[in-house]
């Protein structure tokens, strides 16, 4: 081929190219490929409704909401940085390991509860390998075995909202925080499934039942501080934000 | 032969960018704004910026790419309205000034992220959507989910959803129990209020 038939070949080749892409944009155009989001798609209340959040208790939650905010913010918040100052980070890992660890019956009887046998059984694998091998499940043994990586959290109260029954009037609990009425059946449940805990503790001695929760308490605490802070910092109604947050989080735990 | 399945091969491409928006390049421009804000905290060309310079950058960065008053006007939702033209302005400032000093001083002190950025999820052809997992150091993971909508101005981001938490829906739910009592006064006077604030910490959010 001459070089000048080569570069003729060339320029049809790219006359070419530019009617197939005006054609094709043309096209597009036309068939309305290229639609846009309206104002009223975007800014109206489309598929993403907002969610909705049943609050006839709202100025008895309010005031609670503030006695527990005075409590965090004054007693929980110093006791999270007490711990954190004084607990090296690999035993702050290892009590949360352990503290995690020992909430497995409420794990089990919430994947029972919602006939995920596979999630109970993998959930008692977890806790037999996390005892042994993970030493009273200081270590997550478990997560080294590629089959028994940690699944999500399960608990009797997303049962009950995975059999259809609704999450009821939104509460404010004193010191626990958000919560609904179906969450505080769910609540009693799982105290009620966990030996550790009232009212069918296998620990006799009401000292050491003490000293257990308390200790419980302490190491969740600088978790509990950090979800409290990103959702109540930045918040216009603080409130209402850890209204919001805490209703989606549940509904998302429920629809998984 | 070669010459003609170049030549082919070029007039698909073109025939598939005419029909399809550019969505997949979404997340490689999502990711490099992101890492581009992180720069901003964690780079040692940075180190010697106040606070104010660094939201100041981080600004400059996120508006170059991304227009926040969409998300600002998904949240305020039908509460918008209720504002005048100049309330609206100001609303408009002060949140999106809210939304870069929480990055910024939610980020300061922490190592920095790494974060895994997967492919643009299809909704509708006007709706995509890009999850991202960011992992702190700590072992600490979270699971952000960017919506991202077709306007003229291209593909821009209307709501972030962290931990299945969506951040529109959230604010929303505030202004509306705002204005169900309040007035767009008090709201500029509550956001200004927050601005104020020393420390900020919404970084799972805000991510």
């Amino acid at each position: 081929m001459s070089q000048r038939s080569y570069y003729k070949r060339l320029f049809l080749q790219y006359c070419a190219f530019a009617l197939t892409l005006c054609v094709s944009l043309s096209t597009g155009l036309a068939e309305g490929v290229y639609d846009y989001l309206s104002e009223e798609e975007l800014y109206g209340d489309f598929e993403e409704e907002p969610t909705v959040v049943r609050d006839p208790l709202e100025s008895v939650n309010r005031l609670t909401f503030k006695f527990n905010d005075f409590i965090y913010m004054n007693v929980v918040k110093h006791v999270a940085e007490g711990y954190q100052k004084v607990t090296p980070d690999a035993v702050e890992r290892g009590a949360s390991n352990f503290f995690k660890n020992l909430g497995y019956p409420v794990r089990l009887m919430g994947n029972l509860l919602q006939g995920r046998m596979k999630g109970g059984w993998l959930e008692t694998e977890r806790f037999v390998v996390n005892t042994t091998l993970g030493v009273v499940g200081v270590f997550p043994a478990a997560n080294r075995f590629e089959r028994l990586q940690p699944l999500k959290s399960e608990d009797i109260g997303q049962a009950l909202g995975a059999w259809g029954i609704g999450e009821g009037p939104y509460l404010v609990l004193p010191l626990l925080g958000p919560s609904n009425v179906r969450d505080l059946f769910g609540l009693v449940g799982d105290r009620a499934v966990n030996p550790l805990k009232e009212p069918f503790s296998v620990i006799g001695d009401s000292r050491v039942r003490t000293a257990y929760s308390v200790t419980n308490f302490v190491v969740k605490s600088p978790t509990l501080m950090r979800t409290y802070s990103q959702m109540k910092d930045g918040a216009v109604d603080p409130y209402s934000s850890m209204k919001n947050g805490y209703s989606q989080m549940r509904r998302g735990m429920i629809k998984e | 032969m070669y010459s003609r399945m170049n030549f082919l091969s070029m007039i698909a491409s073109v025939a598939l960018f005419a029909v399809l928006p550019v969505q997949a390049n979404e997340t490689a421009k999502l990711a490099t704004t992101m890492e581009a804000t992180l720069d901003i905290m964690y780079l040692d060309a940075y180190k010697d910026y106040t606070s104010a310079q660094r939201q100041d950058a981080v600004r400059a960065i996120v508006e170059d790419q991304y227009d926040l008053e969409v998300l600002i006007r998904r949240a305020m939702a039908r509460n918008w309205s209720l504002l005048t033209a100049d309330e609206q302005m100001q609303v408009r400032n002060l949140i999106d000034q809210l939304i870069v000093k929480s990055f910024v001083e939610g980020m300061a002190g922490k190592d920095r992220p790494i974060l895994d950025c997967g492919a643009v999820i299809e909704v509708t052809s006007k709706r995509i959507e890009v999850p991202v997992v960011i992992s702190f150091p700590s072992g600490k993971t979270f699971n952000v989910l960017y919506r991202l909508g077709l306007l003229k101005t291209g593909w821009q981001i209307y709501d972030i959803v962290a931990e299945d938490i969506s951040i529109v829906s959230n604010y929303r739910q505030q202004f509306d129990d705002h204005f169900r009592k309040g007035n767009g006064a008090q709201l500029i006077e509550k956001l200004e209020k927050l601005l104020k604030q020393e420390e900020l910490d919404v970084t799972t959010i805000i991510l």
